[in-house]
């Protein structure tokens, strides 16, 4: 009986309660998406920090009084399996003389892993090609003021010398980075090696690491438990900047979903509130009918709480959707879908629409025959 | 009559009037609140960028090669070009001058380091004496005041432990990994040599930087002029300017641009027409974005700004739905109203224009009130976010006042049509 009065109750005003639906799904899809996306924001932004490139260096020791360090540790660097490590270069840094003996020039020759170089550092530019293979031998990528100075291009020859020992190599490509690099000769790190006699050897690491402040001291921690003989420092000036921002953005993000949050409940709120109001004249004809008060006002929250299931479940859904469309659009990755997502926006669609059903309460003072006499 | 018969509904009905203008104010409330922080999120975020330190990198012009680690420059004193100090004042006069946070001019000189009383033995230890400024008073020219400005500003995340050195004083702070090595510790002197000239400096404090700064000895740009004997001169200029982030406009080569394009490109703060405008203004240099930090910038930039519109767009859209779904309920509530004054022989357009200025007073009320509330909430947000309330901008009355009756007008239309379109005798007979 209460199961076929519903029925009938929420066919007969199909066209009230498309709308009211209408209108709840819309806010539950705003809430969901917008909820979803907070979620994921921190994520999303701490990758996108990445681009600033390395926010860890790894040294020798100042009172160990080396210069340079043994490479076995990225092999127990990358035995810590941590997913935050974006990537990890080794460099060593020579001077050396490029060009032909009574033509040379010194220049400073870093050799490094070109493949983790390409994933920290992807604010340099390259005309030519950049080198992907670790060990290549013989080619080489060289700065843009080191190419100006040398009359270099892609394709060219160039001839880097150390002491007595020659390296003949092809430039690949040309470094533009504004800073430092642009002043450097970049060739994988076993000709680096070979040439300064340094085997096995760099002059430090740097790592990019992912992650929120607290992971980020996390990891400085455990690799200065790991490498005890090494100096680990974050690199202040990104790992301050990243902190701040990050800190900035989330805050601000969190506020105006919130606001946003409560407008649509709000909305919601007033949309069933509408709905209840046109319902006196039913509530006259059941009470006239003989049903009680309280029967009468099961029958409203049953309504309220049918439209706010119906428009939570398909808000949340599309909510989603709208949420993966965001992440593609901002950050041309998918958002992950966040599960919890769905119970809260479910709930909260749901305490609006009963919410929106108080008025319902005056109802119980209608006097049937006031109603019928249209007043 | 007219508005007579407005007000004479106000002031029966004051209950539910007030709840409309409520929902009303609610949503500008929370449009004007997100608007104010939006339209303001790029130039906030933009200067907190600025703690990632300098974005532009100026050496001399035909330089020699550089024999450049981690921004510390390793050529010896004879070789290479220098630049005049006395210039630097001319950077706060360029077109976007409010624009440039701050620089800073280095001057890289290799010594010889001889510690005072010391663990280190009386060998001398190889390094560099950095010279430059912390805070420093640069006079501007043409009655610019003068701007104070050093690695104070352009490298914020310095850590120093001690205190830095004062403007031309015979002292210096130490990079961590130098003085780790060296044992020496703050209220020491150290004696720096290079060629025939030395100096004997006061160390007054430890600085952290994490780059190769680590192992060097930083000290006044005069003293590291003394040194070198470039009085007046330096090497490298590290400048950091707020800009706005590169799009394909600012990518296209200025020397192709037509006139107005130009003009265009000359007068946005985008690092490139910065750059040109700085190389107009110092002659023999070079100017440099650097890219690790521009290119970051820019891209994080765009994205959080997407990402913020959207969800301003989300914010707009809720307000919306509210508003609508307010003014929607009060027409509807109002058909035997509407069936009397058609009984008494009103016409469409006269009803109409009668709830829509209806609507639009409530709108009008509701949205003033709600601008005020969204301007308090903008603060409490730009507060508790940046430290800074957000800049005020009366623009966004008229604009948030328009959406609110734009939106009412479209709220109640659709109920209102198929009121009126409704006879007369049943609506008031009550079915």
């Amino acid at each position: 009986m209460f199961w076929r009065v519903l029925w009938r109750l929420l066919r007969a005003s199909s066209g009230r309660l498309a709308l009211a639906l209408v209108a709840v799904t819309s806010g539950a899809a705003v809430c969901a998406a917008l909820l979803n996306l907070n979620l994921d924001a921190t994520d999303k932004l701490t990758s996108e920090f990445r681009s600033l490139g390395a926010n860890i260096v790894i040294s020798p020791e100042p009172s160990a009084n080396a210069e340079t360090m043994d490479t076995s540790l990225l092999q127990n660097i990358s035995a810590l399996r941590a997913p935050e490590l974006i990537a990890a270069a080794p460099y060593l840094y020579i001077s050396a003389q490029a060009g032909e003996r009574e033509a040379g020039v010194p220049v400073i020759v870093a050799g490094t892993w070109f493949d983790e170089v390409a994933r920290m550092n992807s604010w340099w530019k390259v005309d030519g090609q950049w080198i992907s293979d670790r060990g290549e031998r013989t080619r080489c990528m060289v700065g843009q003021q080191v190419a100006r100075q040398l009359g270099l291009a892609p394709g060219k020859p160039l001839l880097l010398r150390y002491g007595s020992r020659e390296a003949p190599l092809q430039v690949s490509g040309v470094v533009t980075s504004g800073d430092s690099e642009d002043n450097q000769v970049f060739v994988s790190l076993a000709v680096a090696q070979e040439l300064s006699g340094l085997a096995g050897r760099a002059s430090l690491v740097q790592l990019s690491v992912r992650g929120t402040s607290r992971v980020f001291e996390d990891m400085i921690q455990r690799l200065s438990l790991a490498f005890p003989e090494l100096s680990v420092q974050p690199v202040r000036q990104i790992a301050a900047a990243e902190g701040r921002l990050l800190e900035r953005i989330r805050g601000l993000l969190f506020g105006t979903v919130f606001l946003i949050l409560v407008l649509t409940s709000l909305g919601v709120l007033a949309t069933t509130a509408g709905l209840a109001l046109e319902r006196r004249r039913d509530v006259g004809l059941m009470k006239a009918l003989g049903g009680s008060v309280r029967e009468v006002m099961h029958f409203f929250l049953a309504e309220a709480i049918a439209i706010g299931l119906a428009g939570g479940v398909l808000g949340a859904a599309v909510g989603m959707l709208l949420a993966d469309w965001i992440g593609r659009r901002v950050f041309s990755t998918a958002v992950e879908p966040r599960l919890v997502v769905f119970p809260v926006t479910l709930a909260l669609m749901v305490l609006a629409t009963l919410a929106g059903a108080l008025p319902l309460r005056l109802l119980g003072r209608v006097r049937p025959s006031e109603i019928f006499r249209g007043e | 009559m007219f508005i007579r018969i407005v007000v004479d509904s106000f002031a029966r009905q004051p209950r539910r009037k007030l709840l409309t203008a409520l929902a009303l104010a609610l949503g500008t409330a929370v449009a004007t609140a997100t608007l104010s922080v939006v339209l303001d999120v790029g130039d906030r975020l933009a200067r907190e960028f600025r703690s990632l330190g300098a974005n532009l990198l100026v050496p001399p012009q035909a330089d020699t090669l550089p024999l450049e680690i981690g921004g510390v420059d390793y050529r010896p004193v004879a070789s290479g070009a220098y630049l005049p100090e006395a210039d630097l004042g001319k950077l706060k006069t360029i077109f976007w001058r409010n624009n440039i946070v701050g620089f800073t001019p280095f001057l890289d000189v290799p010594v010889e380091v001889r510690v005072d009383q010391g663990s280190a033995g009386n060998q001398p230890l190889r390094s560099t004496l950095i010279g430059t400024w912390y805070d420093h008073s640069v006079p501007v020219p043409n009655g610019g005041g003068s701007f104070a400005t050093g690695i104070s500003v352009t490298a914020p995340s310095w850590r120093l432990a001690g205190r830095w050195f004062k403007d031309g004083a015979a002292e210096c702070v130490l990079g961590s990994a130098f003085a780790k090595r060296t044992g020496v510790t703050a209220g020491q002197k150290i004696m720096v040599r290079s060629g025939q000239r030395s100096l004997d400096l006061l160390v007054t404090g430890i600085v952290s930087t994490g780059g190769q700064e680590d192992e060097a000895i930083i000290a006044p740009l005069d003293m590291a002029q003394q040194l070198s004997d470039h009085q007046g001169q330096y090497r490298r200029l590290l400048v950091s300017a707020l800009t706005k982030p590169e799009d394909t406009f600012s990518r296209r080569d200025p020397g192709a641009m037509t006139p107005v394009e130009y003009d265009r490109w000359y007068c946005s703060p985008y690092i490139s027409s910065i750059s040109h405008q700085m190389q107009e203004e110092l002659p023999g240099v070079e100017v440099r974005a650097i890219r690790q930090v521009a290119e970051g910038e820019g891209r994080i930039l765009t994205r959080v700004s997407a990402l913020m519109w959207l969800v301003t767009g989300a914010a707009l859209l809720a307000a919306a739905l509210a508003v609508a779904a307010t003014a929607g309920t009060t027409v509807l509530e109002r058909a035997e109203e509407i069936g009397l004054m058609k009984a008494l022989g009103a016409g469409k357009l006269v009803i109409g224009a009668f709830f829509l200025g209806e609507q639009w007073f409530i709108a009008l009320l509701g949205g003033v009130i709600g601008y005020g509330a969204g301007l308090a909430l903008a603060r409490i947000l730009g507060q508790r976010v940046f430290g800074i309330s957000p800049e005020l901008r009366l623009i966004l009355l008229p604009v948030v006042l328009g959406l609110a009756a734009g939106v009412a007008t479209i709220g109640s239309l659709l109920p209102l049509r198929n009121i009126i379109e409704l006879d007369a005798a049943p609506v008031l007979r009550g079915e």
